[in-house]
């Protein structure tokens, strides 16, 4: 029977500086799949290769192979790396593919980065229907996590719960217009993403013009004086604030002047510098709202916990999906035997009809038709008991007594499920390059 | 007939508001697609029911008021206020998906229809001179929208004064995820409330109207004018605030949440009134009196 297995190290395991050195690149991606794919025994094999873990999971006809792989994945990794046989690498492969497994739990990234796996690992011609079904009900249970649980809920990041709150507030930024004053990382990030999120203007403030222009280029945005900041504070929107300055620029008084002068209009202001830029009392202010970096690392811990509390039910659906899977592939297995069965039953019936035929002598057609009759609803009275039982039971050890009982385990296999039978690329169809198509088709088909 | 058919719209309610508020618990679009769903079902079994009375009824119906009904319940105007606010609050979920709304408005709907279809009030009786009174339609209509758009309002603005305080705390709470901008509410809000102003305008006028058909008076003193009037005038400052001031967020939406009390204390003038009483003192408190 081939087994799933799992070789590989996460940043559960191991530093940065140690991931940063195994990562695989995506021109070596193709080579390393076709190394692992000319491994004996190996049936099938991705590589995922993300900042944040480097995993092989593979289907393979024993698990020794696991030792193989681990060797493939060289010695510095092999030192730090887990191996992970059958059930749990299944596990192992649901919870990564939900987010479970990741850095920030939640995220959406790796789900993208699954399926970009796949696809190589498709494209190289390493992984065939076994692989590709699993990982089709890895993502499938994904998307019920982020659709079913709040554990994708939420920003919690400096920047994107900073973009977040602007959009609770503002609601659509296109239309709308932001201002940068300061030349912080933070800030720049923010304004970038921002930007990117609808707002049509970005200003950008700074002492030095100089400054400014270049940041404005840089940002695509437009340079602006910061003399000019009390009709800016009425034109922006949004002000994101990141300055050296020992002291307030954007005061209570100064808000509050630019708040009627926008007749009310809500005014966001976010203030990523140390010391702070705004004047904290201008959040009192009706429709104005002042965030410093406390009150957004207050929100993402706050998110963060959030994800945290659903990590539970996000567990129960994993487990739950992977109950449904591991019984389809039992259905399948039983489907295989009942037609093996069938299959060899008739043939002996066939035989026997003709022998019998030869041995009575010149009958008409009605004669024969009923003789050959005869023989079919013996055999389909025969199996009738054991067809409805191995339905019944859907695979498992039935349909494996069944198959060692009457000698099928050699037989062809007749369900379209010979890719997980192949054993080596020498054994694979002309066309085998559709077989995997058809299953990236049923992949994506059940996002 | 009709009354099997409201029944069976009160369950559909009940069902959506189960659907909704699930849905602040567990986030799932499968339930806000059910309450939308069941509240849309709701409210056509709803209006089959008034076109069934209007139908099947000889003499007694608010959905008749002003076409040959010579009499009405209490319980019927809950009813048409309930419909009306279900009615406009799909119309506002079709354009804005305003889930969140929906958990407020379909509890509130089940909780005035309860009353309204499970006890029974006393039969009111109409002024023979409204029973063919067009004002008499026209106002119960206006009212009944410029309530139903009130609701609403009041509804976003109680959400806004969540939304915004959570905000201005930097403590956002577990239904934060659900809550639309503050932009969006307001804006919604906002045009609610106009036509809401514009409803009880056209509603007041022609109470007005049917008032002076029935007693003489176009300007009784009563709490139910008191209450209306001043919730119309706390409207028309509020619209003027914002047009010349440019008032808008915590202070509008409070503004909107007074003036729909107020309208409950209309509505609550109405029913006070007392229900047994001469013909000629039943015109003085019809729902025509404006």
């Amino acid at each position: 029977m081939p087994v799933l297995l799992c070789v590989g190290l996460s940043h559960k395991q191991v530093p940065i500086a140690v991931r940063e050195q195994l990562a695989v690149s995506a021109e070596d991606l193709p080579g390393r799949l076709a190394r692992l794919r000319g491994l004996a025994g190996v049936r099938e094999a991705m590589l995922l290769s993300t900042c944040n873990r480097l995993e092989v999971f593979a289907v393979a006809d024993a698990r020794t192979c696991a030792d193989d792989l681990l060797r493939d994945l060289g010695p510095l990794a092999a030192e730090h790396a887990l191996t992970r046989y059958e059930d749990e690498a299944l596990l192992h492969l649901f919870r990564v593919t939900a987010s479970l497994d990741s850095m920030v739990v939640g995220e959406a990234q790796i789900q993208g980065q699954v399926k970009e796996a796949h696809a190589r690992a498709l494209e190289a011609g390493a992984c065939g229907a076994a692989l590709s079904r699993a990982l089709a009900a890895a993502l499938s249970a994904a998307k019920r996590v982020r659709t079913e649980t709040a554990i994708a809920r939420g920003a919690v990041s400096i920047s994107s719960v900073a973009v977040q709150m602007a959009h609770k507030v503002l609601g659509d930024l296109s239309g709308r217009a932001v201002l940068l004053i300061g030349a912080g990382e933070m800030a720049q990030l923010a304004a970038r993403e921002l930007h990117a999120g609808g707002a049509s203007e970005l200003l950008v403030a700074n002492r030095s013009a100089a400054v400014a222009e270049a940041l404005a280029q840089e940002v695509g945005g437009i340079a602006v004086g910061i003399a000019e900041l009390p009709a800016l504070l009425e034109r922006a929107d949004v002000v994101l604030c990141s300055t050296a300055a020992h002291q307030p620029i954007v005061t209570r008084e100064l808000v509050g002047r630019a708040i009627k002068a926008r007749r009310y209009r809500a005014l966001f202001l976010i203030d990523l510098a140390l010391p702070r830029n705004v004047e904290p009392a201008a959040n009192q202010l009706e429709n104005v709202y002042v965030y410093d970096l406390d009150d957004l690392e207050g929100v993402a811990a706050q998110n963060r916990e959030l994800r945290q509390q659903e990590v539970q039910r996000a567990e129960a659906i994993v487990l739950e999906e992977i109950t449904a899977y591991a019984r389809a592939k039992q259905e399948r297995a039983a489907v295989r035997v009942l037609a093996h069965l069938r299959a060899q039953a008739q043939a002996l019936a066939d035989a026997e009809v003709e022998r019998t035929l030869s041995l009575l002598g010149p009958l008409n057609e009605r004669q024969q038709k009923s003789v050959r009759s005869m023989a079919t609803a013996i055999v389909n009275k025969l199996l009738h008991g054991p067809t409805a039982r191995l339905r019944g039971e859907q695979g498992g050890p039935l349909s494996d007594a069944a198959a060692e009982l009457f000698g099928l385990q050699d037989a062809p296999d007749v369900s379209g499920d010979d890719a997980e039978r192949r054993s080596s690329p020498e054994e694979q169809p002309q066309d085998a390059s559709r077989k995997p198509q058809a299953d990236v088709l049923s992949l994506t088909g059940r996002k | 007939m009709a009354t099997l058919l409201v029944h069976i719209a009160l369950l559909a309610y009940a069902a959506a508001a189960a659907a909704y508020l699930v849905w602040l618990v567990r986030p799932r679009q499968a339930l806000v697609s059910a309450g939308r769903t069941l509240l849309f079902a709701g409210l056509l079994l709803h209006l089959g029911s008034f076109a069934a009375a209007v139908s099947l009824s000889q003499g007694e119906g608010l959905a008749r008021a002003g076409f040959g009904s010579d009499a009405w319940r209490g319980g019927q105007l809950f009813s048409l206020l309930a419909a009306a606010t279900v009615a406009g609050y799909l119309a506002l979920d079709l354009r804005y998906r305003l889930p969140v709304a929906g958990a407020f408005v379909a509890p509130v709907t089940v909780a005035v229809m309860v009353p309204a279809h499970l006890v029974h009030g006393g039969t009111r009786p109409i002024a023979p001179e409204l029973t063919h009174s067009l004002a008499l339609a026209v106002h119960v209509f206006s009212a009944a929208a410029g309530t139903a758009a009130l609701a609403l309002a009041f509804a976003l603005s109680l959400l806004y004064l969540v939304s915004e305080r959570q905000l201005k705390s930097k403590q956002p709470g577990r239904l934060f995820a659900r809550l639309p901008s503050l932009e969006l509410i307001e804006r919604v809000g906002w045009h609610l409330s106009v036509w809401g102003f514009v409803f009880l305008s056209v509603a007041i006028a022609t109470g007005s109207l049917v008032s002076h058909e029935s007693s003489g008076s176009a300007f009784p003193i009563a709490p139910k004018q008191g209450f209306a009037v001043l919730a119309w005038a706390l409207l028309a400052g509020l619209i003027q605030a914002r047009l010349v001031a440019g008032w808008r967020g915590r202070r509008v939406a409070l503004l909107v949440v007074a003036g729909f009390l107020l309208l409950v204390g209309t509505y609550a003038g109405l029913l006070a009134a007392p229900q047994h009483v001469s013909a000629a003192a039943a015109a003085l408190i019809a729902p025509g009196r404006g």
